[in-house]
């Protein structure tokens, strides 16, 4: 990951006037009420917010998981709004990668098999696979780990797996949905730094927590409260 | 990244033993049973194949008809040959007499063995494309020549050289090996031909076919063609349709149409109601056919419900795997191979089951089915049959799967939905109607077979067997024999007959009587039988008397059977005298002494037909019926029997049935129908039980949250079992409800073919609803009282 010094800006993506809802017993339930968010490359954004306030489902839209009734949504300067299915599947295949509270590793797949994943997806060649995945097991120190079931790890050691699967496709863009929730606190903080060190190297990190703590690392917080920023 | 695919589904396979056992079992099962009746359905359509121009080859046919009834059969008259190689020669290459298959006597110097064969025309070798071994293809122009099978030649010759030597027919005459042919293989008519000796030796011997070479009335032989390079078998056919009626005045009343059968027809659809085919064993094919396919589509619902009902565990495979970038297509591609790899397990293990069943399913089919292991045909048959079973089992799963959404599956809240289950409730009521409806199906077979087995015969069957006497030795013996039987202590009573007792070989009309209404055209059974004939079989005489040696005037005497009786219209038959029609004063007039039972000789399923049992004055038998002494065991009395026969008949191999096991081979079709459908039925259920069990299985383990909160709130282990055995209860009866009019319609339809047949009763559908349902009861109670049994605190903890 090597990114120009000179820190230059560069736009990652914008949301205008995002509107999400779902219609319950007649009436709009508004999910996402008019948000507006840039993000430069580089940033590390927390977003926070009491529960039901709409954080995973902001991170899903900029995520590309979930879909959004009005408003119009760039990444890269492409209009993802207008973009067909297999489109956006590519995009964020190429350009982000999520990590999630509960991990969601396959437990039918080792360690190694894991990573190899999204390399597979991304029809990378089998030597350059083999490599990336070397290099990532030894960079997140994992290598005794490689042939381990995800039910042969601890938590901390599964979210570092986790994290390495979303790195390995070399993503300009984290999205981190409460990584360190079921973690310990000592896990947690272990973590956290090491997403404080990913967004030194030049990814930019957009994550959802409750902690006050956890937020404190990034560069910026948003605040969310029924759907909208506050 | 197929790679991958397998991983993971090899993975999943091991992790979850009990599901892989179910559904790879469960599917194995079934393909072997699609297997199996494939190979059965491509052995009965491919009979007759020996032929090389099995397309040109046919039998002619007659219909006639008799009081407004039509009979059709391949039995035609003598003056026919020459009419169509006179006037319709264009349209044939080769024209074929023929006998009947009968068995003779072959012998060769002390080696006597009894074989099946046929009289025909020289021209047999090549209209069979018989594979000559040794001598001459043309062997059968000299009248005293013999042609003999490999087996035969094998069993009479050993070592020698066959050809050129001298074998004595039925201790009558001498005929010259000309050649050796290799045997017709078991899956062919003429199969059992051994020997073939020519037409003209057949005719020459017997005076009355020489006395028939003009007779157009008697049809007793048989015809075959082959058609001629350009003919067309439907255009022939018609062609040819009223030569007999156009060439002879006095047989045109029963309007005598003759028509060819082609040979692929022989087998499969050789039935005639009114003059019109009607099929045959083809329908059977088809409904083995569609059994298989039902069998194999009940194991295809067992994977695709025991798949989605695990959707929940994938559920989030197929979320990780979308978020990563995954696209529906891939993953639908990887179910797809999923269950590929569960079908190809499956296909191996079917392999192996067909293997080690097949001997046992040839000896129930009585076929000689191998296993197609050098057929590349058979090969690219099952890939396809692989990849459409791995289609038709794995496609709604993998679209089911593949469409989840992952966000919705990745927070965690996922839960199938009220209407998840419903297609998997669809697919167990088709499985479950399948079932109820071949266990209806095979409770009336059995039943039908059991009526029509329990129906009186009329005469006492058990220990009585008949000796063929096919030879010119037992001539002027009778009496002689029967006194050595009955001093011997092993026999009680000793007949002779012209047929045997389990079937009619003759057929008679042409007769006048006292009272026979104008126009009347009749037909009887014709046996001839010594006097003892009726006391030997224990058949009752109801009406007159039965004959008696002490009066010479006897030898004019017939007994009929209470049919012929209604039939012939008689109000007093005792005394009614009988003449022949034609020859009023040429032949002596017969009268009926008495009336006998009606005795089952045909079908067990017809009526029986009017009969008349004439005293034997020519010494025209066919058979020795022995009643075998009661007092002592059978094998004792053969033994007795055999040393008997043996002294009297040293050059004669000792030959005789049990007249019990001739007529239960008149179920033989229907029993084997019975078995077979048995058999299927019983692994429909078995397959549609494993499906049930791996579903409730799953539905506890969904269910065990819910199962742990009911028990802490009070549920009863009985509360429990009941919440999880009423759902599917439900869906049982359902499929009761749309099975038993299936059934009652398509059985209902199968008995009408038997005229005496059983009545269909309510309890029949009620049995198989009581079977159905504690079945499934059985089946569901095994997992709910597992769930309900387990601890609810180690549920709820979980959570």
């Amino acid at each position: 990951m090597h990114y120009e010094t000179n820190k230059k800006i560069h736009m990652l993506l914008q949301l205008n006037n995002i509107f999400k809802w779902v219609q319950s017993g007649g009436q709009r339930v508004f999910l996402l009420k008019d948000i507006n968010l840039s993000v430069e490359e580089g940033e590390f954004i927390s977003i926070m917010g009491p529960s039901g306030s709409g954080k995973s489902t902001l991170l899903n839209v900029i995520g590309m998981l979930d879909g959004f009734n009005e408003g119009e949504y760039n990444f890269m300067d492409e209009p993802v709004h207008t973009l067909k299915e297999k489109h956006r599947a590519n995009l964020y295949k190429q350009y982000i990668g999520f990590v999630f509270q509960a991990y969601h590793l396959i437990d039918e797949l080792t360690v190694k098999e894991n990573l190899e994943m999204p390399l597979l997806y991304n029809k990378t060649s089998s030597s350059e696979r083999k490599a990336l995945v070397a290099d990532s097991l030894d960079r997140f120190n994992i290598v005794g780990k490689k042939d381990l079931f995800p039910s042969q790890l601890s938590g901390g050691q599964q979210q570092l797996v986790g994290i390495a699967r979303a790195l390995i496709t070399s993503p300009k863009l984290i999205l981190a949905d409460e990584p360190t929730g079921n973690l310990n606190s000592k896990q947690g903080e272990e973590i956290m730094e090491l997403f404080k060190q990913l967004n030194n190297d030049g990814v930019t990190i957009i994550q959802v927590t409750h902690s006050e703590k956890n937020a404190a690392y990034g560069s910026r917080i948003i605040n969310l409260l029924d759907g909208r920023r506050i | 990244m197929f790679k991958n695919y397998l991983k993971i589904a090899w993975r999943n396979l091991r992790k979850n033993k009990g599901y892989s056992i179910i559904n790879i079992g469960g599917l194995a099962l079934g393909m072997a049973v699609a297997l199996i009746i494939g190979f059965w359905m491509y052995d009965e359509l491919t009979r007759d194949s020996y032929f090389k121009n099995k397309d040109k080859i046919a039998q002619v046919y007659q219909s006639q008809a008799f009081n407004g009834r039509i009979d059709t059969g391949p039995a035609i008259p003598l003056p026919l040959e020459p009419a169509l190689r006179d006037g319709y020669a264009d349209n044939f290459k080769h024209i074929m007499m023929a006998s009947w298959t009968q068995d003779s006597y072959i012998k060769y110097k002390e080696n006597s063995i009894s074989r099946p064969g046929n009289y025909m025309q020289p021209v047999a070798p090549e209209l069979l494309n018989l594979e000559i071994l040794k001598g001459e293809k043309d062997g059968l122009r000299e009248i005293n020549s013999i042609m003999i099978s490999k087996s035969t030649a094998d069993a009479l010759f050993g070592k020698e050289d066959p050809i050129g030597k001298i074998l004595k027919i039925s201790n009558q005459y001498d005929l010259n090996v000309t050649a050796v042919y290799q045997d017709i293989p078991f899956n062919n008519t003429f199969n059992s031909t051994d020997y073939i000796i020519p037409w003209d030796n057949y005719v020459a011997n017997r005076e009355w076919i020489k006395n028939s070479l003009d007779h157009w009335d008697n049809n007793s032989f048989q015809m075959f063609v082959q058609l001629a390079e350009n003919a067309d078998m439907e255009s022939v056919s018609e062609t040819i349709r009223n030569v007999k009626k156009d060439l002879n005045e006095d047989t045109a009343e029963f309007n005598p149409q003759l028509f060819l059968l082609p040979m692929e027809d022989w087998y499969l659809r050789n039935n005639f109601e009114d003059g019109k085919q009607v099929g045959g064993r083809i329908k059977y094919v088809w409904l083995f056919g569609i059994i298989g396919a039902f069998v194999l589509l009940l194991a295809c619902i067992n994977f695709m419900n025991l798949s989605t009902a695990r959707s929940e565990k994938r559920a989030k495979e197929v979320g990780v795997r979308k978020s990563i970038g995954s696209q529906k297509g891939q993953l639908i591609y990887q179910f797809l191979s999923e269950s590929f790899l569960v079908v190809l397990f499956a296909f191996v293990v079917a392999i192996a089951i067909v293997l080690l069943s097949l001997d046992g399913f040839n000896e129930l089919a009585s076929k000689e089915i191998t296993f197609p292991w050098g057929i590349g045909m058979f090969w690219l048959i099952s890939v396809g049959f692989i990849i459409f079973t791995a289609l038709l089992a794995g496609s709604y799963p993998a679209l089911y799967l593949s469409s989840f959404k992952p966000v919705d599956v990745l927070k965690g809240t996922f839960k199938t939905g009220k209407y998840a289950s419903l297609p998997r409730k669809i697919l167990v009521v088709i499985q479950f109607t399948v079932s109820v409806a071949f266990i209806i199906g095979t409770v009336i077979v059995m039943q039908q077979i059991n009526y029509a087995k329990n129906r009186p015969i009329g005469y006492d069957r058990n220990g009585l067997i008949q000796i063929p006497t096919w030879s010119a030795d037992f001539q002027g013996k009778t009496d002689i024999m029967r006194e050595q039987f009955i001093k011997s202590g092993a026999v009680t009573a000793m007949a002779t007959s012209s047929s045997p007792t389990t079937r009619v070989w003759s057929n008679r009309s042409g007769f006048t009587w006292e009272g026979k209404p104008d126009g009347f055209q009749e037909d009887f059974a014709w046996t001839e039988v010594s006097p003892e004939y009726a006391s030997t079989l224990n058949l009752k005489v109801v009406q007159g008397r039965d004959f008696s040696r002490d009066m010479a005037s006897d030898s004019l005497g017939i007994l009929i059977n209470r049919t012929a009786v209604k039939y012939m219209g008689l109000e007093n038959p005792v005394g009614t005298v009988i003449r022949d029609s034609d020859k009023e004063n040429l032949t002596p007039s017969m009268k009926i002494l008495g009336v006998v039972e009606d005795i089952i000789s045909q079908s067990p399923y017809e009526p029986v037909k009017q009969a008349w049992y004439v005293y034997d004055r020519n010494n025209n038998f066919s058979y020795y019926n022995l009643r075998l002494n009661p007092g002592q065991s059978a094998k004792q009395n053969l033994a007795i029997v055999e040393r008997v026969f043996k002294e009297n008949f040293p050059a004669i191999p000792f030959e005789y049935d049990f007249v019990d096991d001739e007529y239960a081979a008149k179920f033989a079709a229907e029993q084997r129908i019975g078995t077979l459908s048995g058999i299927f039925t019983a692994l429909a259920i078995l397959i549609s039980c494993l499906g049930l069990f791996g579903l409730t299985s799953f539905v506890a383990e969904q269910r065990t949250k819910e199962i742990g909160v009911r028990k802490v709130l009070g549920a009863t282990i009985f509360n429990v079992w009941n919440m999880l055995s009423k759902d599917f209860l439900k869906l049982i009866t359902i499929s009761c409800f749309i099975a038993i009019p299936i059934a009652y319609y398509v059985m209902n339809g199968w008995l009408q073919e038997y005229p005496y047949r059983v009545i269909l009763k309510w309890w029949i559908f009620a049995l198989a609803v009581f079977g159905a349902m504690g079945v499934t009861v059985l089946t569901v109670s095994f997992q709910a009282i597992k769930a309900a049994k387990a601890n609810p605190v180690k549920s709820l903890r979980t959570e």
